[in-house]
């Protein structure tokens, strides 16, 4: 990941008065913004839910923005330019199913409950063991994100302005702390509002400008077989083993024992498909993308991630809480045409990069002039931005609400709950800074990233388990659920251990899973585990009383 | 390096879904948005509506999340 951060330097290396006026002039607005809505600041419900007075469409652009991080724009267009246009899946089916049906079903309902956070709703209708336990998986999920996107800024600042890394953690983190301590999720909404909006056009920009220098669609489609011809000459000249330019991500897993020997021709065969088979040389087999992302990841991010669905928490209306999803859905679909097919453009322009996380900003160095240049550097601080705050936000709620209102003074009144978020908040970045310096004393922070995005796979797949199965069967059983989620968190964490080549070896095994990276395949089966425990267990048990069950969809208390 | 039983269940799997045409695959992709689009399509305009009805066409959630649904089936249809 930090390669990402610092190939950027190609683009920003030539930054001009104007380029930094623009960049100025962004991240002076954002702390103007925090500034402003911080003096709205009266009570916790202001500072964790904006006090139920934020707008739809403000929700729905910070949605996007929070979900796309300053990494993702590199990365994704790093991925079309190696693996093809399967990555903009994870913004496709990966998303807009999801939130759809999240609109009309879930987040309206967790919006009449009145609850602050998704563990606070699991303790409502199951019982606090398992409040407990999403809380613990969320905060410590964040709290070891938030180091690594600290460092990842620090990275991408020392690289633009040329400053010291360590003082590049200290302003982000003071800059990104300073408006989320001061005004909150209204702060993080209205300033992510801002920063997809930059996001957008930064990359709507390179996308414009790359489509005119390889000449329109059809001249790219054209470039883009010749580029693909090129590679698999190569790659058969090479022998089936070897990589091709742009294929540096496949790993040894990926030459295993199962591996087809033309796994890598396979994959440059199939650039421009967004449905691979299941043999694919790419971490996108059309399995895990249906079963693994748009059945479980996708809805669990967008109906059980605290970070994604506290800010719908915070609409006016049960109605406007609908309404941002549903916005956001219609923004998604944009999203990979901005920040994907910029990749496929870099491969018609430059077909033998050795990194594919160099395409992105080998574009902005070609083809964006002074000041643009600056503008694209604004939208990608913005997509980093977006993203620390929301995590930042999130945390502090969950700190404040789950752990120490839950369970270390319930008596707590509404003014000292914003000073317990705003002193949390303050906390949360002094550990993302002690983490982000203890990263850097690592030689290899970007295994250690790799894990911490795995992370996510290990208990979003039981979470939604236990969220589908409380929310739609009334039948669910408080002890079940949480026997049922540590159960299947295990199982994720023991099919990535199976899967590390140290354990597999020591084993004497071959490899559970022939394709890189099989996240989406770990969230499959733990799902899977966590469902059919959930119900064998509630049905040998006894059912949960009414108090519990009301919170079922469709429940007429609720 | 040898095969356990989870080895064997999960190659038995990998091989039925290798025998899944991508033409049925895409078939699947397309149908569950085209089941989502009728689906919201049905849904009682109370539910997707402001309280008190939508007073202007844009108010009613139906036509934004039918269009996003739209554009995803047109692309999963041609890409």
């Amino acid at each position: 990941m930090f390669d990402k951060v610092c190939v950027l330097m190609i683009a920003a290396t030539n930054l001009t008065l104007a380029d930094n006026a623009v960049i100025l002039i962004y991240l002076i607005g954002t702390i103007a913004i925090g500034l402003y809505i911080g003096r709205r600041m009266k009570t916790g419900s202001d500072f964790f839910l904006g006090g139920r007075r934020l707008p739809w469409f403000a929700i729905g652009l910070s949605l996007v923005a929070t979900d796309i991080g300053g990494t993702d724009i590199i990365g994704v267009g790093g991925a079309a330019y190696s693996h093809g246009f399967a990555v903009a899946n994870f913004e496709w089916i990966g998303c807009v199913p999801a939130m759809i049906v999240g609109a009309f079903v879930f987040i309206p309902f967790l919006y009449r409950t009145g609850v602050y956070t998704v563990p606070e709703f699991l303790e409502k209708r199951f019982n606090s063991g398992v409040r407990v336990v999403m809380a613990t998986c969320w905060l410590v999920f964040m709290a070891c994100n938030l180091g690594i996107m600290l460092l990842a800024s620090a990275k991408m600042m020392s690289a633009v302005f040329g400053w010291d890394e360590n003082i590049c953690i200290w302003v982000t983190a003071g800059l990104v702390g300073f408006y989320t301590c001061v005004g909150g999720l209204a702060a993080v909404v209205y300033t992510d509002m801002i920063q997809c909006v930059v996001m957008i056009g930064g990359c709507l920009l390179v996308l414009v400008l790359g489509l005119i220098e390889v000449g329109g669609i059809a001249n790219l489609q054209e470039k883009l077989g010749e580029a693909e011809a090129n590679r698999q000459a190569i790659a058969n000249a090479e022998g089936p083993q070897s990589g091709a330019a742009g294929e540096s991500a496949l790993t040894a897993d990926d030459q295993g024992p199962f591996s087809p020997p033309s796994t890598n021709k396979t994959a440059q065969s199939q650039h421009a498909e967004l449905i691979l088979p299941v043999d694919t040389g790419t971490p996108f087999p059309w399995t895990g993308i249906y079963f693994g992302l748009a059945l479980i990841l996708s809805p669990a991010y967008w109906i059980g991630n605290q970070a994604i669905v506290q800010r719908s928490l915070g609409a006016r209306s049960e109605f406007e809480a609908k309404a941002s999803y549903v916005w956001g859905a219609l923004l998604k679909n944009v999203i990979p045409l901005i920040i994907a097919v910029p990749g496929l453009i870099a491969l018609a322009m430059f077909p033998n990069l050795p990194d594919g996380d160099q395409a992105f900003p080998r574009l902005i160095g070609e083809l964006l002039p002074s000041g643009l240049r600056g503008l694209f550097v604004a939208a990608f601080l913005a997509a980093l931005m977006s993203s620390i705050d929301s995590y930042l936000n999130s945390a502090a709620t969950i700190v404040s609400h789950d752990l120490y209102k839950r369970f270390v003074n319930s008596e707590i009144s509404e003014r000292q709950l914003l000073t317990l978020g705003r002193v949390t908040t303050i906390g949360l970045v002094a550990w993302a800074i002690l983490f982000a310096f203890l990263l850097k004393t690592m030689s290899d922070d970007s295994g250690l990233y790799a894990i911490f995005q795995t992370l996510m796979s290990f208990f979003q797949g039981p979470a939604l388990a236990i969220l589908l199965t409380g929310m739609l069967w009334r039948r669910a059983t408080g002890k079940a659920a949480l026997i049922a989620l540590l159960a299947g968190i295990t199982t994720a964490i023991a099919l990535y251990a199976l899967n590390q080549p140290t354990v597999y070896e020591a084993l004497g095994w071959v490899p559970l899973f022939k394709i890189q990276e099989p996240f989406l395949y770990f969230s499959i089966w733990a799902f899977l585990i966590t469902l059919v425990l959930v119900i064998v267990l509630s049905l040998f048990g006894k059912p949960d009383s009414p108090k519990k069950t009301q919170y079922v969809v469709g429940s007429k208390s609720i | 390096m040898r095969m356990t039983l989870l080895h064997q269940f999960g190659e038995l799997l990998r091989t039925t879904m290798q025998a899944v045409p991508l033409v049925a695959v895409r078939c699947l992709f397309v149908g569950t948005l085209l089941a989502l689009l009728i689906w919201v399509w049905r849904l009682p305009n109370e539910v997707t509506s402001p309280p008190g009805g939508a007073k202007r066409w844009d108010e009613n959630l139906k036509l934004g999340a039918a269009l996003a649904l739209l554009i995803q089936i047109v692309v999963y249809s041609l890409l």
